[in-house]
């Protein structure tokens, strides 16, 4: 029961990193074409796609933390 | 060396090649104090926040510690991160009244960046933040600070602007209130939290088994004979994960540390 326990918690976390992975995709996407767009505001763009990255990858560490506490 | 692979439980070397507790999660069980001061008992983590504490009091004065015009080169590299912190977290993102806030971001950012680096160092190779209580305790000051902030500023209306916003049309204003005081009040904490301790927990994890094993491969030539050149790709893929756990790092500390800022700016300005 062990081993489908772990196999089913790894199955889930392969699952919940499919979400944030295509989120950050996406926000990195839309801060290169700003930055190429703009120059100028490059600093600020930075500064928001680092926190629409941490936002999303809160959700992928907790899928990885949940895979090792079931 | 064996000795380390011998996390749990009664293991007969002679048996198995490896011997590993039943669950992963027994690598992280209580730990017994190395010595108590009266009810207080010191285990392995408390002295190393400690250290990270001294360590970052040595930083900061020795650093900062002007006698001439010119400052030496130590001294310009902590006076370029503190003036970082200042320019870029403090102020520009709270506003021009941020600078009542920066010595606790440079506090927390200096901090996890210590405690974080923990991590890389040769002899110590223990991130301090990668036990739950640190990344928690520095998350509840955090909301501490911009839930008082935020009432302090803006009277009760802080809560009913979040709880009955009035930028929503009417039929959904119950709904966007309930997310917005769930995500604000309960999740932006934990989430803080857990981004800092599942961030160190899950590379720390993966440097122990990578480099550990790759050792105990490479170290048991005697024993399983040329089988034991299994154990470089680990190796050499552990080092690879180390260069990356510096990136991992720093970017850690700076998320912490522009979160708790944003947060404090959305208290202080609220935009709904």
């Amino acid at each position: 029961m062990e081993e489908i326990k772990g196999a089913i918690a790894l199955v889930g976390y392969g699952l919940a990193a499919i979400g944030p992975g295509i989120g950050i995709g996406l926000v990195v996407a839309a801060a290169i074409s700003a930055m190429a767009r703009q120059p100028e505001a490059a600093g600020m763009v930075r500064t928001t796609m680092f926190l629409g990255i941490a936002f999303t990858e809160a959700l992928a560490l907790i899928g990885f933390v949940l895979f090792f506490i079931a | 060396m064996e000795q380390l692979i011998l996390a749990a439980g009664e293991c007969d070397p002679s048996a198995d090649i490896i011997c590993r507790p039943e669950n992963v999660v027994d690598l992280f069980q209580f730990s017994e104090p190395l010595f108590t001061i009266g009810p207080l008992g010191f285990t392995r983590t408390v002295i190393l926040i400690f250290l990270v504490m001294f360590v970052v009091l040595a930083l900061l004065f020795f650093g900062l510690r002007r006698k001439s015009v010119i400052p030496s080169k130590f001294g310009v590299a902590i006076e370029s991160l503190v003036v970082f912190v200042r320019d870029e977290i403090a102020v520009g993102i709270i506003g021009p009244e941020g600078a009542k806030y920066f010595p606790w971001l440079l506090s927390i950012f200096l901090f996890i960046l210590i405690g974080n680096a923990f991590e890389v160092l040769p002899l110590v190779n223990f991130p301090v933040t990668s036990r739950m209580a640190i990344p928690l305790g520095l998350s509840l000051l955090t909301w501490v600070i911009f839930v008082f902030v935020g009432f302090k500023k803006n009277g009760f209306s802080y809560f009913t602007g979040l709880a009955w916003p009035k930028s929503v049309p009417l039929a959904l204003r119950p709904l966007v209130g309930l997310i917005e005081v769930v995500s604000t009040f309960i999740l932006r904490p934990i989430t803080l939290a857990v981004r800092l301790f599942a961030n160190l927990v899950a590379g720390h994890l993966m440097l122990t088994l990578l480099l550990v094993s790759g050792y105990v491969f490479m170290s048991s030539v005697t024993s399983i004979g040329a089988r034991a050149l299994i154990g470089i790709p680990w190796f050499v893929f552990g080092l690879g994960i180390y260069m990356f756990e510096v990136v991992v790092i720093i970017l850690q500390a700076y998320i912490f540390t522009l979160l708790s800022a944003v947060y404090v700016q959305t208290s202080v300005h609220p935009e709904h």
